[in-house]
């Protein structure tokens, strides 16, 4: 099993390094294939590890491999080893098999573009990272896999390097990763000063001896955790990298920013699940700062214009619901939700993608109309994802949402208003999902859906960069003049035609009060639990919450209905109404101004500072120019004195002898 | 025959043994003085050197033959004992230097080669005598026999009114000093009523604190720290450097300074150890101001022999810290110093010297610009010289500061330790100057500079007495020449020519700048090159072994018995 | 097997000198094998390095100056193993570099670099604090030559300025080693400067006080650290790129190295005394040098003060002082990978320069990854590796300083970590500036040459394999570094100051 486990690990890997090295041998198409090849192995061997795992007993489903010590000194006892539990595995089926589908789509999607065996090197980079950051059976190799995923983000994001504004886009998710990564290091900190050790299995046996109930260091440890998860799913205030990373290629959007990477977060509190029971201050941070996430996205989603940046808010939503349920106890709930997600979400970024490449690129809403007739898959594929994402009966969005927000109501305490609150943005997801869908598909064919539909693909005369307007340098591919796509490709059918199918049944694996199957399968990892067996929701609240979702979810959509497609009129209507609120929506709640405002700006004008100030006047004023003006003045003082005439040194002769006469004369 | 038995009964008794090297230079002087009346330019021009290095040969060899014995001869009048030989030795390896350096000088010619080399020889005598003397009279004896031929020998380049000024202002304020210190003597000699070193010390130390001692220490530390160029006594010793003819110059900043910390050594460290208290701080205070003022004055020059003048000022302060604590390591220290000092100030010398003859720039740092490029035998001695006197490792200055430091810690005086460095830490500013001359500029440089200069900087017209130095024409409101403003900011003036060489490939280019004006004709002069280089190459050897050095430095502190 | 340090320490000084003296076209090839040969020597030795084994290796102790006590001693410890091992790889990566490209008059360069290559491997070698001083101060002439002969615009004044600056600090500790030695044999005997005997002597805390300031300041100005890195950026801007590399990559490290080796042991107390100053200024280094770099556009002064913020964290481990010796250990990692890490960035800046119509200001680069994507690679890999990415060597080296310092004083580490946010910043910023957005207008790119690969690729192999297992040096180094600790930690335990460091 763990040599399973470890080929789950090393099959990207392997496949990353050859297309990196062989890049200028092989054809590019054949790196497609290797690199899908590559993750599809992996997937292979995450279900043989599953298989493996389930014929173990309760008790040993908790497997620990190591591979060679790590950085093993002072206090430190990190190795370079592997945990495989029921979590991980669930984690690493979800990631390697979406990330399959996903590579599958990109064979056809980026087939144009010339960066293309870089593409897939870079891919398959971010699935081992992906992966290790979930198999990773210490907190350092955590951090390692955390910041892996972090740097293959970047990668992706800035895969266009020659658009100014995606290089921006990568700096700017790099260094809020980075900002996460501290928190996590100094998390661990925290922790380890008490337990004395980096493992996990360790380190969950020792918390309860090492801290007391929300002890102090526990609880600044667990919320520092927090920070690093936070930055790393976009939850408020470190999310702004998430909308800016639409800038990548689409299929990375729907891998890493909507599928795998963004929900790493909701991974490590669920992994972290001991000392946020010991720490439920830092558990109730997470869970309201979900809470506010999923609203603050919500409404934001209402009002974007783009199109990947609406479902990036979406995903961001989305997240704060997991984050919501695992800070809240309601891991299964939690996780299902997650891979449910995966599913539905990764399913509308390829239709966006498809729509975008019909559109050479633009992204924009507003210039988007009547693609329905052109292209019927995608506009399939597309409300499917809609439906389930709206949590409508019987995709599988419906199930997981509800289960969350079931159980939350059912922790019978303050939690309640934030299963209310999940109510209230499971309307506006309706809404702003719908929205998308209407104003996407909806409405009179547009200059390119007309193209379509005569069989030929729009082309820009100059292609230029929708965010900045600057024209595109095609060196780099995408999009590239030779660039014709849409959903003519086979590759890219096939992925969406499958995870439309996941995302329709997908939410069957648990049915509340029937077939409860993830629940009972992650039960040995969160055995130890408080609440896993005790937070049970009641027959009735199960029957009642599932009523309302559902209801919830056919309001929203109707909502839409009404709003673009019966009224088009309305929704201007309702903006000039709400003019400030929709200000505030529309300029996404001022996080980038006010991030810029205080860490931005006074960064650089430090900077500035030390340059003008510190740098001329101390360092070089004081120490270098001090000195040395002191050193000429004196050189001028001994030059002075030195005038050729002789009695001037005359003078000074007497002057030392009187010198020297009356110290020796003083001293007697 | 029957002259020496008359002798033998009525003078002391003498040992003439332990007399040999005193004779072996009386007769050199005179045979040379003799010989140099000869008519044929031959002898005049190659005996007559050649004699005087015999004689200065012959003088080491005695030394090293009697290693080891030291008696008192003279009843008592010198002491014949390593800490001599060892200073004589220095001596005559500074006089065979001068003597190779001046091979083919204007000023052997012009002095007459029989009186330059005699003369040179007497001083060497004297200050034989000097280092030797046990008593008050032997040593202004030997303070005068050294002094008055300097005196006429910087006088010797006659064409030169540089020259006669320099012996003119050397022979006034030497003169002070030697009254000065003869003043000291004689109201010491009134204080102990003793005039040999023993007697003196058995009084002083009963003597306790008394005025007229004290006044006489007051003057005797006036006068010898003239002949050692101490702050505030070394004003004499840029003009003079610079005026006298170039060897002479290197025979006095290393013979000279050997004798004056010679018998300060014997002076202070034995007939008047008794009041080492308060002769210490004083010493101490003055080796402090010297270390500043000497760093400091030499930042500015841009003539060669002034700064070099400066420096040995900076040096005789570091030295005299030797002598103020007053130790057996502190003599040892200083003997070795003086050792390393004569070796690297000889290198540097020959190399002026040698540039001097070859380029029109005198002794201006310009003279140098290009060295390296296509001059190695010549680049390379004065870098190593001027990276020992700085200090430098795997030279021997560097072991001479060391010990140094370590004699002052030792002795309470860590701060005189911190001082030395510091210094040292000033004095890069001016020998570094010096290596980026030779090895980062071109020859170009120099001609741009030489056309950039106001009234001719390289040492050609200055008025006599009114000033012998750049800084009289200062005073006198004419523009300074950028004799000492060039050197004024390193910073700055280093960044111009830079910038300016930057255009030319010549600054780097392989060699690029042979041949050019500035860079010189080349002058047949091996025995200057050869100086050069031998001392060169004992630095780097001292540097790395310096123990027979200080096998040498031992035995010449085991010579003062007095000490710990 | 015997290992004979001397035929280490002497042989590239050996080799630089005959290549002065032997004919134009054969002195290249000296200085080539000059430093290669020391490389595979050095190869050796870790392999027959004996690990976890407590005490000098391959010691050499020969009588050289008794009369100042000063023996001719050698020996190789955990603390100085990789460090050597740096020196040697680094020297012989630009010895390569410059047969390639020789530069005008070779063989005199080759012998400065020859030069420079015994100094810095005689600091590091030196169990005799008398040796050390010796190459610490020799370390700094062959470049005075190479930045004043070979540099760009204002190499002289440069030069003069690097020198006189940083041998303020160096004659300091000439005059403070004199002292230790001396002050040290007090009633103890023969004046030694052995450091073995020198750790036997303890010293009374007043005079431990102006030593260690002495040596501290020297050891803070080599550095650089703020505030005394005055003769930086002059000096970075002047010296020729080869030089720069190693001279960044392990002149650095030896102030580093002189704080474990010399200021710690001998001077416990006094560093307990001064530990809350150095931290203070080693965080500010930390800021300071961050701040500074990424505000910075010519590509040599971003990685020179980066520089200043890699040295910050170093001192800040080994003056964390903690128990368990993390920061200590950390701080060595660092010493180790930030050179490995620095060095092929120089490079890489000399190749970008060549893409770039000589420019070395990132304004007129830009877009050079296109048709390099091999440098853009390599590049990258380092990059990463200067902003500590996880997973890299320098993460553990951060990690473990860090954790010391944690423990030492929270306030600290946080500071501290906000210099890893910023290090991502400028280091990105540079990596971006060059290689992506577009085209700068006197670029043009093309990829990496056989010849450069040569240098550069075994340096990022090296940073590569640093990052799968650096437990191999850490294995190596923990019982010396426990050793060098152990008297300050006394010191620690003993007086107040312990409490003092955490405010």
């Amino acid at each position: 099993m763990t040599t399973a486990a470890w080929i789950v690990l090393l099959a990207p890997l392997l496949g990353s390094l050859y297309i990196a090295l062989s890049s200028k041998t092989l054809s590019s198409r054949t790196h497609g294939w290797i690199g899908t090849a590559a993750v599809a192995a992996s997937f292979v061997a995450s279900v043989v590890t599953l298989i493996a795992l389930e014929g173990r007993g309760e008790e040993e489903r908790q497997v620990v491999s190591t591979a060679w010590e790590y950085a093993v000194t002072a206090g430190l006892d990190a190795q370079l080893s592997i945990l495989i539990d029921p979590l991980s595995v669930l984690m690493i089926c979800v990631v390697s098999g979406v990330s399959t589908l996903i590579h599958l789509y990109s064979v056809g999607y980026m087939a144009s573009d010339r960066g293309y065996s870089r593409f897939f090197a870079y891919l398959n980079f971010f699935v081992f990272s992906m992966l290790l950051l979930v198999l990773a059976a210490n907190f350092v190799l955590l951090i390692v896999g955390w910041a892996f995923v972090g740097a293959a983000s970047y990668f992706l994001i800035s895969f266009w390097y020659r658009r100014t504004t995606a290089s921006a886009a990568g700096i700017k998710a790099f260094v809020i990763n980075v900002a996460g990564d501290v928190g996590l290091v100094l998390g661990t900190f925290f922790i380890l000063r008490e337990t004395g050790s980096v493992d996990f299995l360790a380190t969950f046996e020792a918390v309860p001896e090492a801290f007391g109930r929300n002890d102090g260091d526990l609880v600044a440890g667990c919320i520092l955790l927090l920070v690093g998860a936070f930055a790393k799913s976009a939850q408020v205030p470190l999310h702004t990298w998430l909308p800016d990373a639409m800038e990548g290629p689409t299929p990375v959007s729907a891998l890493i920013h909507a599928a795998t990477m963004v929900t790493a977060g909701v991974y490590l509190i669920a992994r972290m699940h001991p000392l946020f029971e010991q720490a439920p201050a830092a558990a109730d941070v997470g869970a309201i700062i979900g809470c506010m996430t999923m609203l603050i996205a919500a409404t934001i989603g209402l009002v974007v214009t783009d199109l990947k940046r609406v479902i990036a808010y979406s995903t961001m939503s989305q997240i704060g619901y997991m984050v919501m349920a695992v800070s809240s106890a309601a891991y299964a709930a939690g996780m299902f939700h997650l891979m449910t997600h995966a599913f539905f979400k990764a399913l509308l970024f390829m239709a966006a993608g498809s729509v975008i490449a019909a559109l050479a690129g633009s992204q924009d809403l507003d210039r988007m109309s009547g693609f329905r007739r052109a292209m019927p898959f995608t506009f399939g594929c597309m409300v499917i994802g809609g439906l389930a994402l709206s949590g409508v009966p019987p995709f599988s969005g419906f199930f997981s949402k509800d289960e969350i927000l079931s159980l939350l109501i059912a922790r019978d305490d303050w939690h309640i208003v934030l299963g209310v609150l999940g109510y209230v943005g499971a309307l506006l997801t309706a809404i702003y999902t719908f929205r998308m869908i209407f104003r996407a598909f909806g409405g009179e064919p547009g200059e390119e859906a007309r193209a379509l539909e005569e069989g030929h693909l729009f082309h820009a005369a100059q292609p230029t960069n929708p965010a900045s307007g600057e024209v595109e340098d095609t060196d780099v591919g995408f999009p590239g003049p030779d660039h014709h796509i849409a959903e003519r490709e086979g590759t890219m059918k096939v992925a969406m035609g499958a995870l439309a199918v996941l995302a329709t049944v997908g939410g069957l694996v648990q049915v509340p009060k029937v077939n409860e199957l993830l629940h009972g399968f992650l039960e040995p990892t969160f055995a130890e639990s408080r609440f896993y067996e005790e937070l049970e929701p009641s027959g009735t609240l199960v029957v009642v919450g599932l009523l309302v979702g559902a209801a919830v979810g056919v309001l929203g959509i109707f909502i839409a209905y009404v709003l673009w497609v019966k009224q088009p009129a309305r929704p201007a209507a309702i903006r000039a109404r709400l003019g400030p609120l929709h200000h505030v929506f529309s300029r996404k709640w001022y996080f980038d101004e006010a991030i810029g405002l205080l860490l931005v700006r006074p960064g650089a004008w430090l900077g500035r500072f030390a340059g003008s100030v510190i740098e001329r006047g101390l360092v070089n004023g004081v120490f270098v120019g001090g000195t040395s003006s002191a050193v000429r003045a004196a050189s001028a003082a001994v030059r002075g004195v030195q005038t050729g005439y002789l009695r001037y040194y005359a003078a000074l002769l007497l002057v030392g002898l009187t010198g020297l006469g009356a110290y020796f004369l003083v001293s007697t | 025959m029957i002259v020496l038995a008359q002798a033998e009964v009525s003078g002391p008794p003498i040992d003439w043994a332990a007399l040999a090297p005193v004779i072996a230079l009386t007769t050199a002087a005179c045979v040379v003085l003799l010989v140099g009346l000869a008519r044929a330019p031959f002898v005049r021009i190659r005996v007559v050197p050649v004699l005087a290095a015999l004689g200065l040969a012959v003088t080491i060899g005695l030394c090293v033959w009697q290693w080891g014995e030291n008696e008192s001869v003279v009843s008592g009048a010198l002491a014949m004992d390593d800490l001599t030989r060892a200073l004589t030795v220095l001596f005559c390896l500074a006089g065979m230097g001068t003597v190779a350096l001046s091979w083919r000088s204007a000023a052997a010619v012009e002095a007459g080669e029989g009186e330059y080399y005699a003369l040179l020889l007497s001083s060497v005598l004297g200050m034989l005598i000097l280092v030797a003397a046990q008593n008050f009279v032997a040593l202004f004896l030997g303070f005068e026999l050294l002094s008055i031929p300097l005196y006429v020998l910087c006088a010797t380049h006659m064409r030169r009114e540089h020259s006669l000024e320099s012996g003119l202002k050397y022979l006034i304020i030497g003169s002070v000093g030697s009254a000065t210190l003869l003043y000291g003597l004689a109201l010491i000699y009134g204080a102990t009523g003793s005039t040999d070193f023993a007697g003196v010390a058995a009084a002083v130390s009963e003597l306790g604190s008394d005025a007229l001692l004290f006044a006489g220490l007051a003057l005797v530390v006036a006068g010898l720290a003239f002949k050692a160029s101490v702050a505030p006594f070394h004003q004499w010793t840029p003009d003079v450097y610079e005026g006298a003819p170039t060897p002479v110059t290197a025979f006095m900043a290393v013979a000279t300074k050997a004798a004056a910390f010679g018998v300060l050594l014997r002076l202070f460290d034995v007939a008047l150890i008794g009041a080492v208290s308060t002769w210490g701080p004083a010493l101490a205070a003055l080796a402090a101001v010297t270390i500043v003022v000497g760093n400091v004055g030499a930042i500015g020059q841009s003539s060669l022999k002034r700064m070099l003048a400066y420096s040995s000022v900076a040096q005789a302060g570091y030295m005299l810290a030797g002598v103020v604590v007053s130790t057996r390591l502190g003599i040892q220290a200083t003997v070795f110093y003086l050792g390393a000092y004569l070796v690297m100030n000889l290198a540097a010398f020959a190399v002026i010297v040698a540039r001097e003859r070859e380029t029109g720039a005198g002794d201006d740092i310009s003279s140098l610009y290009g060295l390296g490029a296509d001059r190695p035998w010549l680049a390379w001695p004065i870098t190593i010289a001027m990276l020992s006197l700085a200090g430098f490792p795997a030279t021997a200055g560097f072991f001479g500061k060391l010990f140094l430091i370590e004699a002052a810690v030792d002795n309470e005086y860590a701060w005189l330790g911190v001082a030395i460095v510091l210094g040292s830490a000033l004095s890069l500013v001016y020998y570094l100057r010096v290596i980026a001359a030779v090895w980062m500029r071109s020859p170009s440089e120099a001609v741009a500079l030489a056309s950039g200069r106001v009234g001719g900087g390289g040492g050609a017209s200055r008025p006599a007495m009114a000033g012998g130095s750049p800084e009289a024409d200062a005073e006198g409101g004419r523009p300074r020449g950028d004799g000492s403003t060039e050197g004024e900011d390193v910073g700055a003036r280093a960044a111009v020519p830079a910038r300016r060489a930057d255009g030319d490939e010549v600054a780097v280019g392989d060699g690029g700048g042979r041949g050019a004006r500035a860079s010189g004709a080349r002058v047949r002069q091996p025995e200057v090159a050869l100086v050069a280089v031998l001392c060169a190459v004992v630095t780097i050897a001292l540097g790395i072994y310096p123990d027979p050095l200080f096998d040498v430095a031992r035995d010449a502190g085991a010579a003062i018995a007095s000490l710990v | 097997m015997t290992i004979h340090l001397s035929i280490l320490l002497f042989w590239p000084l050996a080799l630089a000198v005959l290549g002065a003296v032997v004919p134009r076209r054969v002195a290249p090839l000296c200085a080539l094998v000059g430093s290669l040969v020391p490389l595979g020597y050095v190869v050796v030795m870790l392999l027959d390095f004996e690990a976890g084994a407590r005490g000098l290796q391959y010691l050499t102790d020969d009588e050289w100056i008794p009369d100042l006590g000063i023996s001719y001693k050698l020996g190789v410890d955990g603390l100085n193993l990789w460090l050597v091992a740096l020196t040697s790889l680094l020297f012989a990566a630009s010895a390569l570099w410059l047969t390639f490209r020789p530069p005008a008059r070779a063989s005199q360069f080759a012998l400065h670099f020859g030069i420079a290559e015994t100094a810095v491997l005689g600091a590091f070698l030196a169990q005799d604090l008398g040796v050390f001083v010796l190459f610490f101060d020799l370390m700094l002439v062959p470049f005075y030559f190479l930045v004043g002969i070979w540099g760009g615009p204002e190499r002289v004044a440069a030069a003069v300025k690097m020198v006189v600056y940083t041998l303020v600090g160096s004659l300091l500790m000439l005059a403070a080693a004199g002292a230790t030695a001396v002050l040290a044999a007090r009633g103890e005997g023969e004046l030694s400067f052995a450091f073995s005997d020198l750790a036997a002597r303890p010293l009374p805390e007043s005079t431990q006080k102006w030593l260690f300031v002495a040596f501290g300041l020297a050891f803070l100005i080599k550095m650089p650290a703020f505030p005394f890195h005055g003769w930086m950026p002059d000096a970075y801007r002047a010296m020729p790129l080869p030089a720069l590399a190693v001279f960044s990559g392990v002149v650095s490290k030896v102030a580093a190295y002189g704080f474990l080796r010399i200021a710690l042991p001998f001077f416990p107390e006094a560093a307990q005394d001064f530990q809350t100053i150095l931290m203070v200024l080693a965080v500010l280094s930390i800021l300071y040098g961050s701040v500074m770099a990424f505000t910075q556009t010519n590509a040599r002064l971003i990685l020179g003060y980066s520089s200043i913020a890699q040295l910050g964290f170093i001192t800040l481990g080994i003056f964390a002082v903690d128990g368990a010796g993390a920061g200590a250990q950390g701080a060595l990692l660092q010493a180790v990978n930030h050179g490995l890490v620095v060095a092929p960035m120089f490079f890489v800046v000399a190749l970008l320069a060549e893409r770039a119509g000589g420019a070395e200001d990132i304004r007129d680069m830009g877009g050079i990854a296109f048709r390099a994507p091999v440098l853009a690679g390599l590049f990258l890999v380092a990059t990463l590796a200067t902003l500590a990415m996880p997973g890299s060597a320098n993460f553990v080296g951060e990690f473990l300083i860090l954790l010391g310092v944690f423990e030492e004083s929270m306030t600290f580490a946080f500071l501290a970590s906000l210099g890893v946010v910023l290090a991502a910043v400028y280091a990105l910023r540079m990596y971006i500036r060059t290689m992506h957005n577009r085209t700068g207008p006197a670029v043009t790119s093309f990829e990496l040459s056989l010849r450069d690969g040569m240098v550069l690729v075994p340096l990022v192999l090296a940073i590569v394999a640093f990052a799968l297992y650096p437990q191999g040096a850490l294995t190596h180094s923990e019982p010396a570094v426990e050793a060098v600790m152990a008297p300050a930690l006394q010191a620690g335990a003993g007086g107040p100051q312990a409490a003092e460091a955490a405010p």
